[in-house]
This record gives C-alpha cells, structure tokens and sequence, in this order.
C-alpha cells in the first residue's frame, strides 16, 4: 500500500478548475518529483494534499487515513511537511523561534535545534537574527530546515532551488539529498537536473492532469521525454 | 484681565517646577499610565493577533468591575480589614479572569469565529452589537438588585482597604496608596503578558499564527483554539481592568464605564501602533503623563476639569498627523 494516494482530485479557485482529476502515489521511502511548466498546477497539487486548498471532489489519503476535509493542522500532525516555494518565514521571529515552532512537542528543543544547525551551520550564526533580515538563501536554507527537524514521515518540497545562486542550491541539495534518505518525499521542482538527482519516480503534470509518468532511472534533463510537457 | 492671567500662569509655573509637583505629577503619571495599559493591553492582543477590532472591549471591563466589585462586597463588605480586602481583591482578580474569559473564549467560538472571512465590518458591526447588548444586560441587572446603574457603586469603592487609602512619603511628596498598587499591578500584567508571549511554547504559536496563520497551520499548530485562547486572555484582562477600576473613584463600577473606557484604550492603541503590546505600554506611559500633567494644570493654575481629556484626543490628533500607523504600527495585523 502507498503511503500517500491522490485519487481522481478535482480542486478549484474560486471558479478556476485548477486540477482536473489528478492521481498520484507515493510508496513509503521514495522521492518522486511532480514536474510541469508554470502555472499547470504543481503547487496546487501540494495544498490540496495537506488540505490548504481542499478538493471539490476526489480524496486523499495517507497511511491508509483519508485527509479529505481535515483541518491542515491535523494533516501535519499525521505526518506531512511542508516546504513552501515562496519559503514563508515568520519574519518577526528570530531563527531559533521559526525553528522551535515548527518542533513535535515530543521532541526536545535542543535535540532539533542541533539537527537543523548540523545541516546548515549557518543558521546557528544568525540564530537571534529575526527572519525577515536573513538574505534570500538563508531564508530558504531555514525554510528547509524547518521542514526536517519537523519529525515527519512525508515531505512536501515545492521549489526548493527557485531563485538561489549555485552555492546555495548545491548546500540545499545535499541537506534534500539527507532528507530523501529518511523520509519520503514528494517534490515539485522547476530544475529537471537536480529533480532527477534526487528522485526515484517522477510524474509530468500539465494544465491540471498527469500525463506521464515513470522512473527516472536513465533519464536525462534533456531527454525527449520531458520535451514537450517540461521544456517547451 | 489679562495681566491676571499672566500672574497665576507665571505663580502656576513657579509651583509646577517644584520637586514636589513634579514628583507627585510623575507618580499620577505612573498609576494612569498602569490603567491604560491595563485597560488597553487585551484589545491590542486581540487586534494584533487577529485582527479583530472589538467594539466589546469597554463592556466586558464594565463586566469585570461589576464582578470583581461583587466578590470584594461579598469578601469584604461592611466594614474591610486590610487582609480580608486584599485577599478579596486577589481572589476577585482570579474569579474575573476566569469568568471573563471563559465568556469571552465562548463569544470567539460561537459568534466571531464564524465571520473571520467576511469583510472587517462585520466584525465590528458585531462586536458594537454585542457591546449594546452587554451594556443593557448589565443596566438591567444592577437596577434589579437596586444599585444606580449610572454612578460608581459605592458598596465596591467602600472595600478599598485602608492601606491603599491613604498615603505615604516617598521622595519630596506624599503619594496615594493606590497609585502605588496600580503601578505594581500595571507593571504585573506587563510582565505577565510578556512572558507568556516570549517564554512560553504556546506563546510562540499565538506568534507564529497571528504572522502567517496558513503556514502556522502546515506546520500543526491548531491556529483556531490559539485565537480562542488569545479572545480568552484579552478578555479576562478587559475584565481584570476593570476589576482594578473598582477601588478608583475617579473610574468606579457603572454601566457608563464601558464607554469611559473603551474611548481612552483605543487612543492608546491607536497612538502606540496598532496590535502592539509594545507600543502599547509606550503609549500608555505617553497618555498617562501629559494626562496627569494637564490635571495638574487645570487643577492648579487653571480651573476647566474637562480639559485634560481633550488633550488625550489631542496627543491622538498631533501623533495620527505626524505618524499615522502610530509608534510601533505595523502595515497589516491578524493572521487569520
């Protein structure tokens, strides 16, 4: 049984049909990159998953649970991370704090602390620097870091090199490269190399349906595969 | 006529500037500040973290007054001894806290909860609404069991404990008890407050929601019972308020409370920035001084009792035009 399954989902804004009937499947322990051009509804896919964008018809489930019509806090409570592309620090909170905040209570502070500042030592500098003052890869190497020290057993990654110098993505990289390795990932991700790197299956989203799907095993950037639904 | 004029202003000036008149005007200052951050800090809490402006506030510190002012009746009615009064006024304190907020936790739930996505009018037509309502629930109550709904009730006032009712010698001037107990219970709620937003686990939830309640929600925090708990807590501290208010005689338990208070705490909201606690205590200190030093004035020199509260909406004007987000305002409150 899949650890994550996307069944027949249909998801609006407003009157907008941004998903038409999109299914998916995630089995425990893989990293499967969700891949598209702008604007076919990649992100939509992840909030409809944890329920900030809930379906109007179709269902989700995880560990055999149905999320559909759940609170979002429930779903992250059930298990499920969220790294969002847009990053969303809490701009008044010093690193540390954005940090703790996103800690299990049954996890103790210094515990989780040590693993996001192992992961990136950087934060452990700027660590009473509020968030809203940490330059754009600091804010995406603490928004990464937020959503691994969050103890959770599927990670929803959306973009996760957007707008990053080459430094800073190679650091991201390695710490998503960690992350895959003990947990479950599912991950949206505009730069096809480093989507193929990590993941072990891929699905092709385009104006709001899958169509295609596979391994990646032998697969390249510029493989004809991606041409049309990714590349053009 | 206006060599008069000139006379007493200058002989006003000369006493103004004596230690003792300053002293005295610093520790009024001190005590009026103390009840400004008291009666404004719970609607900065509720309209900085969630962006409801509540109309409701006012009543619910009349509430308080009228409740507390019950327990000290009922503790230590007739004739008070400073312990019984003292331990009334604590045990008050926790019984209006409690009931306050519970009222207030069960207005969040069942009535403004269900309006959070429609226009912030709504909120305020709601929140008037329930002030009206509140209001007359209170009028009707106290006329049944025979108090002037409109004038303080003096049974409440009467259980101010002799300790607080006289004064001490502190510094060049004598001053009131009583201004020295609302600048210790004042500075209490501050730090109370403080800690509970900066020390504490949920403190940093109510934080992390009232900034992106959404990611707030990703991240399994139950942003809706953080809002119920943070009405909650500004309502038991209206409530508190108005509790500390009963012993003044200057403020006392009315119905006419709710709207002698709700007018000074959104000016002191309004001038530290709206939703800031921070800008809150600054502009409490603000308000609290030139208000003790324009009833020093209008005392002494210049006899016109009416106008130390226009010069509250004054300060309200000159900072609105210099400042308009006030102090320590920030663009955009709520994180709902």
């Amino acid at each position: 049984m899949s650890l994550l399954t996307v069944e027949d989902v249909h998801t609006y804004y407003g009157k907008s049909h941004i998903l038409e009937g999109v299914s998916l499947a995630v089995d425990r322990g893989e990293v499967v990159a969700l891949v598209g051009r702008n604007g076919v509804g990649k992100t939509t896919t992840l909030r409809t998953i944890i329920q900030l964008s809930p379906p109007r018809s179709g269902r989700v489930t995880f560990d055999g649970r149905d999320l559909t019509g759940l609170d979002t806090h429930a779903v992250a409570q059930a298990g499920i991370g969220w790294i969002p592309e847009d990053r969303r620090i809490f701009d008044q909170l010093t690193v540390e704090e954005n940090l703790r905040v996103a800690l299990p209570p049954s996890t103790t502070i210094a515990d989780g602390l040590s693993v996001a500042y192992e992961t990136f030592p950087d934060l452990q500098e700027h660590q009473n620097r509020n968030g809203g003052d940490l330059s754009g890869g600091q804010q995406q190497m603490l928004a990464v870091a937020r959503g691994l020290i969050g103890d959770n057993e599927l990670l929803l990654i959306d973009e996760p090199s957007e707008g990053l110098a080459p430094l800073i993505v190679k650091r991201v990289s390695k710490a998503l490269a960690r992350a895959a390795k003990e947990s479950t990932v599912l991950l949206v991700e505009q730069n096809l190399g480093l989507a193929l790197d990590l993941a072990d299956r891929f699905y092709v989203l385009d104006t709001g349906q899958i169509v295609d799907s596979g391994t990646t095993a032998g697969l390249s950037a510029d493989s004809e595969r991606f041409r049309r639904y990714v590349l053009a | 006529m206006i060599d008069q004029f000139v006379l007493v202003y200058a002989d006003a000036l000369g006493s103004f500037f004596t230690p003792e008149a300053l002293f005295g005007v610093l520790i009024d200052g001190l005590a009026k500040a103390s009840l400004y951050v008291m009666i404004a800090s719970g609607l900065t809490l509720v309209f900085g973290l969630m962006g409801v402006l509540n109309f409701a506030h006012g009543s619910l510190t009349m509430f308080g007054a009228y409740l507390g002012g019950l327990v000290l009746v009922m503790t230590a009615g007739g004739s008070p001894t400073d312990p019984a009064a003292l331990g009334g006024f604590f045990l008050g304190v926790v019984v209006v806290f409690g009931a306050l907020g519970l009222l207030g936790g069960l207005l969040e739930w069942g009535l403004i909860r269900p309006i959070y996505d429609r226009p912030p009018l709504y909120q305020i037509l709601l929140t008037f609404g329930l002030a009206l309502i509140l209001d007359e629930i209170a009028r009707i109550v106290v006329m049944f069991y025979g108090i002037q709904p409109i004038s303080s009730w003096q049974a409440a006032l009467a259980t101010k404990p002799a300790i607080l009712g006289r004064t001490y010698d502190l510094g060049p001037t004598s001053v009131p008890g009583l201004d020295l107990f609302q600048i210790g219970f004042g500075l209490l709620t501050i730090g109370f407050i403080w800690a509970f937003l900066t020390q504490t686990r949920y403190g940093l939830y109510v934080r992390a929601g009232s900034q992106d309640a959404e990611m707030a929600r990703a991240l399994g925090i139950d942003v809706r019972r953080v809002f119920t708990v943070i009405f909650a807590l500004g309502t038991g501290l209206a409530g508190v308020a108005g509790m500390l208010l009963a012993w003044d005689q200057s403020w006392g338990a009315s119905v006419p409370l709710a709207a002698e208070t709700l007018l000074p705490a959104f000016v002191v909201v309004i001038i530290g920035g709206l939703g800031t606690v921070r800008g809150t205590v600054v502009a409490s200190v603000l308000v609290g001084m030139v208000d003790a030093m324009t009833t020093w004035w209008f005392n002494e020199a210049i006899t016109f009792t009416g106008l130390p509260e226009m010069f509250l909406f004054l300060i309200l004007v000159i900072v609105l035009a210099i400042k308009p987000q006030g102090f320590y305002g920030i663009s955009e409150v709520g994180g709902h």
